[in-house]
Parts: structure tokens; C-alpha cells; sequence
């Protein structure tokens, strides 16, 4: 059977920093060039520094399977989109693709913000490469799906941000592609515009597109592929089935820094060295029951001593949703100096949050100046329930007390 | 709760997709490998996407002048203000010669014909940096960009053309079957003003100098053309040099076209007939080698 995808040994090199950042006028450029005419030794020049996105990146994708692409960041995962929807060149190698593409790497790149929404229909349909007759017959289809209604003659630029995005991925998801390539862009919109945009997803898997989807989000990996891709250091780390892949994954994610975190905010006396969960017992496990207590565990090295430090640790959901964080400065928790090594542990309430997966991470900032010392993302847990679907339930779930009148 | 939740499911008749796949065979195939060829222009690729074209076409026009309260009268102030000081200056005040028409015509042919060369070479050159959030995230092919703002301002040229020509019944001048000739003339200017753009946008998505240098590269090449002045008081004995700057044979071709009177110089013409030419081939096969690292640097 012929591959939908086919990729052969791909690579992709950048320039790095001094000269990109140095040599962005045509001045410099020419005077660059000027010392390179005068000197005529390469020595002389300051060598060009490279590093390479993706090297030797091969494999095959079928017709009708759906492929998720994880990694951390910089590993190269958008690159490899990149490279496959053609908007960079490959550097080496060889890409093969059968069938219509559809690359969605943004939602709404391409809307103007002056003209009214029936015309972005348009303009944006025909940058992802519909005709017009086609986009003319889908039109209808494309206001319904949006839930846009009369703000259709509306100039973009009066939509709220929700409007904006729905309208966008609504002329996306009727372009029908052959092979779809995603980049994070099911997490976009209200919960509810989210599920419908899965469920488009879903249709149009059943319909037997191709689909490769780059993501931070297991959860939305896990329903949609069978197969993941693991892209680590510009090569591919791990190719098969999703479980095992995503175990990989988060045993490599442990103890990364989270996608916010820039290392130029602090300096390296301070490091987060390990982050563990037990119950309240003090017993290691992944798996709490709804309403079960937590003990998160941090241990620390800190070569200069920290004032007044703020220690936070939040829980972020499968699907990057943020639910909650706490913060010694909000509970007015008392802070010790910290020095040398040492650990921290937060117990938590009982845990009220729905049946899903969960990942903590911890940060720590300088209480004054609010820099970052250090944040990681740190182990991940699931909560049990037989009844609290996220779908349903949404983030957490309390007793409320009901009274009937009449 | 539940009956809201199906509420989102939804019917296949609304997305669209009704028809399993057909057979991969018949699939299109598109090939990706690194690039070095010296010369590879992919038409066919230009065509799939002549709808894109179309749009962005559409999209420039109805956004340059919304949300402006004169609208598309714009198109008209320009000129006409332009012509208005001209005349005043260099007609009345440097009372400069202009082999008999009146000031007004005179400048207003060749200010219609540079408006529209000047608009697309600024619009173009800035055009690939102005989509650059398009560039990066999308693909198509990129000589769409410079295309489509090479097209768009021939509106503002008509509109600007038929004032000219109220202008001219104001004065009681009627154009003869010379007219037809700004239609080859255009052509010209468009070609030379696209061959411009495909080496000034590639050099600005490079280096931004293009953006500063370009306003003040339009102004000094007004003035070494023949618009306020007629080329008949360039010295003879270097007038051959002045006629290596293109748009010379153009605006009097054009000038020659809407007014009549002394038809350019033969030299001239050729000048601006092959600089339109080379610059378009030479512009092509640059742009093409330059694109394919756009994304990487804009």
C-alpha cells in the first residue's frame, strides 16, 4: 500500500545568533562582505554557527491513520510541520506527500481584521487553497458550523477573541484535505467548541483522512492516534504505539522546564531537584481516588540563600487546561530562608478535581523582585471516579445541598 | 445536561463530509526535497492557486480605504493635489516649458502613469514583510504577494486616468486613437514595476534598510523623469544617459498617448521595453531562489 506521507531522511539546519542578529542590515552585511573580500582567509571570518532542527528524520505514514507528533519544546516538532507543509525548505532529504494537504499551524493567520466576516470566509478559504466555487458552496455550511449568526457582515476586528477563532477553524475544517496537519489547534475556543471541533476531527478520520497532529496535549494525542512520533532533539526518539510512546514522553518531561519558563529570567543558584507525589500515608503512587488527600514532595538546592521565597504548585489538566495553584503567599503560609538542600511538602485538601490525567508543577520565585528561580514540571497523577467525567462535570466537583419548593 | 451536550454532536450534512476518500491512486502528488536549481518557475503551482490572486486583490482594494471618510476619493485627492502644486510651482512660478499643452496636462499624464508605478513599487517591495505572519504559518506560492500588489493599484490608475481625461475636456483637449498606446505603456510599467519589486522584496525580507531607502529612491527617481519637466531640457549631449532610467520612454509614451504632441524617442522606448524585461526574467529567478527561505527569516 502506498504511504499518504512519506518521509526520507529530512534535515533541517538554521543559522544561529551573531549573524542573524548582527547582520540584519544590509551595513553590516556589506561591510561583512568588505572584510571577506580584504582578508580572503576564512579564519578571518567569524565562523557561522549552525545547529540543526530536525537531522535524519525518517518514516511513513498510510493512508487513514492518524499520527501525533510530541516532544518537548525546541525539540523540533513544529520544524518537522514546517518541512511537511511546505512553508520551509528541508535542508536534506526527501518528503513525499499524496493527496490534498490542509496545514493547520495557527487558526485565523491570513483574517484582516477591517473586512466583515463573509468576506475573511473567503480571503481565508482561498489562502488554504479552496476555490472559490468551493468555498461559495460551503458557505452556509461554514456560518452554521462558526455559530456566528448575523455578526457574518460584521467586521472581524468587532469579534470577540472566541468569535474570531471559531470563525477561523470553521472555514479550516471544510477544506476536506486528503492529509490534515494539525499544531495544537484542537485547544483553541470554550470547552464546547472544543469537543465540537474533536468530534469534526473524529468525522473526518472516519472519512479516512490522514491526520498528524503536534501536541503538548496527551489527552487529545491519546484519543485521536493510535501512533505517536517522539521528537527529541531534532531526531526521532520513538516511533509506535501511543501507550508506551506517552510513557517515554512523560518519564522525559519529568522534571523539564515548563513551556513559559525562560532560563535568561535567573541565574542557576537555585534548582529544583526532584519532585515527588504520595498520599497522605506518605505512600508513593500515581493514582488518587476523588476526595483522597495528597503529599507533593519537592526537593531543592539552593547555593545562594532565598528570602522570602514564594513556593507555588499548580495542576495542570491533560488537555493544558490550568485548574488550580497553590501558593505560600496566598495561604499566608510562613516562609523559611531557604539554603542549602532540603525539601518542601504542600499537603493538600482532599481533591475535588474530576476523573482525568493531572500534571503538577512547582515554581519558585523571589518574593520583591518576582523572578522566576526555578519552575519544573514535575510527576503526574490521575483521579478515579466511576461517575466525574470531565466532559460533563467540567474542572472539579463538590456536594452542593438541593431544596425542592413548590 | 445531557440533551445540551447532543445538541453539539453534529449531522454529517453539516460539515460537509459525506463521501468516503476515493482510490490514493488518483491522488495529487507533491514532491518536497531541497532545491538548487538555478531556474525553476513553477507555473503550475501559480495557477492552482489564481484564486488567491484574485482575493488578495479584492482584499487590498476594499481595505485601503475603509473606514476613511472620503473612501475612494483618495484615489482622486492624491493626484489631483499633486498635479494642483505642480502646476502652481513649476508652471507658474518656473513658468517651465512644455512644447505648448497647458501646465495642468502636461504634468497630470505623467503624474497618473508614476502614481501607479510608485504605489506598486512601494506596495510590492513592503509587500512580502507586510504578510509576513502569512509566510510564516501558511504555505503558498510567494510570488502571489508581490502579484497581487502590483495589480491593485491599476484601480487607482483608472480612476485617476478618467479624471485626467475630465481634466483634459475641461481645458477642450480630446484625446485621438493615440490612446490606445497606454494600454501597451501600462503593460510596460507594470512589468518594470513588478521586475523592481521581485529584487527589492526578497532584499527586504533580509534586510529592513529596503524599507527606509525605498521613499526616498521613489522621490529621486521622480525627479530623474520627465514629470514636471519636459525631457527636451535634459542637454542634448547627455541625454542618452538620462534616457537609461526606464520610466523616461515610458512617461512620454504615456504623455504621448493621453496628450498627443512630440512621440517618444526611439531610444528611449527600447531602453525601458528591455530594462521591463530583464529586470522581470532576472527578478523571477531571483525571487524563486530567495523564497524558499522566507519562512526561516522574515
Amino acid at each position: 500500500m502506498s504511504m499518504a506521507i512519506s518521509v526520507q531522511d529530512i534535515g533541517k539546519q538554521y543559522w544561529r545568533a551573531p549573524r542573524a542578529a548582527h547582520q540584519n542590515s544590509l551595513r553590516d552585511a556589506l561591510s561583512e562582505g568588505v572584510r571577506g573580500l580584504l582578508s580572503r582567509r576564512s579564519e578571518a571570518r567569524p565562523a557561522r554557527e549552525s545547529f540543526w532542527a530536525l537531522r535524519d528524520v525518517s518514516f511513513g505514514i498510510k493512508h487513514g491513520e492518524n499520527v501525533g507528533i510530541i516532544g518537548l519544546n525546541g525539540a523540533g516538532k513544529s520544524t518537522l510541520l514546517k518541512l511537511l507543509s511546505r512553508i520551509a525548505a528541508p535542508t536534506t532529504g526527501r518528503i513525499r506527500l499524496e493527496g490534498r494537504v490542509g496545514a493547520l499551524l495557527e487558526v485565523g493567520t491570513g483574517f484582516h481584521r477591517e473586512l466583515t466576516g463573509r468576506e475573511n470566509i473567503f480571503l481565508y478559504g482561498s489562502i488554504l487553497g479552496m476555490g472559490r466555487q468551493e468555498i461559495a458552496d460551503k458557505f452556509d455550511a461554514i456560518v452554521a458550523f462558526s455559530e456566528i449568526g448575523d455578526f457574518i457582515d460584521t467586521p472581524v476586528k468587532r469579534y470577540s477573541s472566541g468569535m474570531y477563532v471559531r470563525l477561523a477553524f470553521s472555514v479550516a475544517a471544510h477544506l476536506e484535505p486528503d492529509i490534515l496537519l494539525l499544531d495544537e489547534v484542537l485547544a483553541v475556543g470554550d470547552y464546547a467548541f472544543q469537543r465540537k471541533c474533536m468530534d469534526f476531527a473524529h468525522r473526518l478520520q472516519a472519512s479516512g483522512a490522514t491526520i498528524l497532529i503536534v501536541s503538548h496535549n496527551m489527552f487529545s494525542v491519546k484519543t485521536m492516534c493510535k501512533r505517536v512520533i517522539y521528537i527529541k532533539n531534532g531526531t526521532v526518539a520513538y516511533d509506535g504505539p501511543v501507550d508506551a510512546g506517552l510513557k517515554i514522553y512523560e518519564q522525559d518531561s519529568y522534571l523539564s522546564h515548563p513551556s513559559w519558563y525562560r532560563p535568561e529570567q535567573s541565574s542557576q543558584d537555585f534548582r529544583i531537584t526532584g519532585v515527588e507525589i504520595v498520599d497522605a500515608a506518605g505512600e508513593g503512587k500515581t493514582v488518587f481516588s476523588h476526595g483522597e488527600r495528597m503529599r507533593i514532595r519537592m526537593r531543592y538546592a539552593a547555593d545562594l540563600p532565598i528570602h522570602d521565597a514564594n513556593v507555588s504548585c499548580s495542576f495542570t489538566r491533560a488537555d493544558e487546561t490550568h485548574c488550580c495553584t497553590f501558593s505560600t503567599l496566598l495561604d499566608a503560609a510562613p516562609v523559611p530562608v531557604i539554603t542549602g538542600t532540603g525539601t518542601i511538602e504542600l499537603l493538600t485538601p482532599p481533591l475535588r478535581l474530576t476523573a482525568d490525567d493531572y500534571r503538577v508543577s512547582i515554581s519558585v520565585r523571589r518574593k520583591g523582585f518576582d523572578t522566576i528561580a526555578d519552575a519544573k514540571i514535575g510527576a503526574r497523577f490521575h483521579v478515579q471516579h466511576p461517575d466525574l467525567d470531565p466532559y460533563i462535570f467540567g474542572i472539579f466537583h463538590e456536594e452542593g445541598h438541593w431544596t425542592f419548593g413548590r | 445536561m445531557m440533551k445540551s451536550l447532543d445538541a453539539l454532536a453534529l449531522g454529517p450534512s453539516e460539515c460537509g463530509l459525506t463521501e468516503q476518500r476515493g482510490d490514493p491512486s488518483t491522488l495529487r502528488v507533491t514532491e518536497i526535497a531541497p532545491d538548487d536549481r538555478i531556474i525553476a518557475f513553477d507555473a503550475v503551482g501559480l495557477w492552482q492557486y489564481r484564486g488567491l490572486l484574485r482575493v488578495l486583490i479584492l482584499r487590498d482594494l476594499k481595505v485601503l480605504y475603509r473606514q476613511t471618510a472620503l473612501g475612494a476619493c483618495w484615489a482622486i485627492a492624491q493626484p489631483l493635489f499633486t498635479v494642483l502644486i505642480f502646476t502652481v510651482i513649476f508652471g507658474h512660478f518656473a513658468k517651465i516649458p512644455t512644447d505648448g499643452a497647458p501646465y495642468a496636462l502636461f504634468a497630470g499624464s505623467a503624474v497618473v502613469l508614476w502614481t501607479y508605478f510608485a504605489e506598486a513599487v512601494r506596495r510590492s517591495a513592503n509587500g512580502l514583510v507586510a504578510e509576513a505572519e502569512l509566510i510564516r504559518k501558511i504555505y503558498f506560492p510567494r510570488l502571489v504577494i508581490p502579484l497581487a500588489t502590483v495589480i491593485s493599484p491599476m484601480v487607482d490608475f483608472a480612476i485617476a486616468l478618467a479624471v485626467m481625461l475630465a481634466l483634459m475636456v475641461w481645458y477642450g483637449v480630446v484625446p485621438d486613437w493615440h490612446l490606445v498606446l497606454a494600454v501597451p505603456t501600462l503593460i510596460v510599467t507594470a512589468m518594470l514595476a513588478l521586475g523592481v519589486s521581485l529584487w527589492l522584496g526578497p532584499i527586504n525580507v533580509r534586510f529592513r534598510d529596503v524599507k527606509h531607502t525605498l521613499p526616498f529612491l521613489i522621490q529621486i527617481w521622480m525627479y530623474a523623469s520627465p514629470i514636471v519637466y519636459a525631457s527636451s531640457i535634459v542637454p542634448a549631449s547627455v541625454r542618452w544617459l538620462y534616457a537609461l532610467n526606464p520610466m523616461v520612454g515610458l512617461i512620454e509614451a504615456f504623455r504621448f498617448a493621453v496628450l498627443g504632441g512630440t512621440p517618444p524617442d526611439a531610444f528611449a522606448i527600447t531602453v525601458s521595453v528591455t530594462a521591463a524585461f530583464v529586470l522581470l526574467v532576472s527578478g523571477l529567478i531571483f525571487f524563486q531562489r530567495m523564497e524558499r527561505s522566507f519562512a526561516d527569516v522574515i
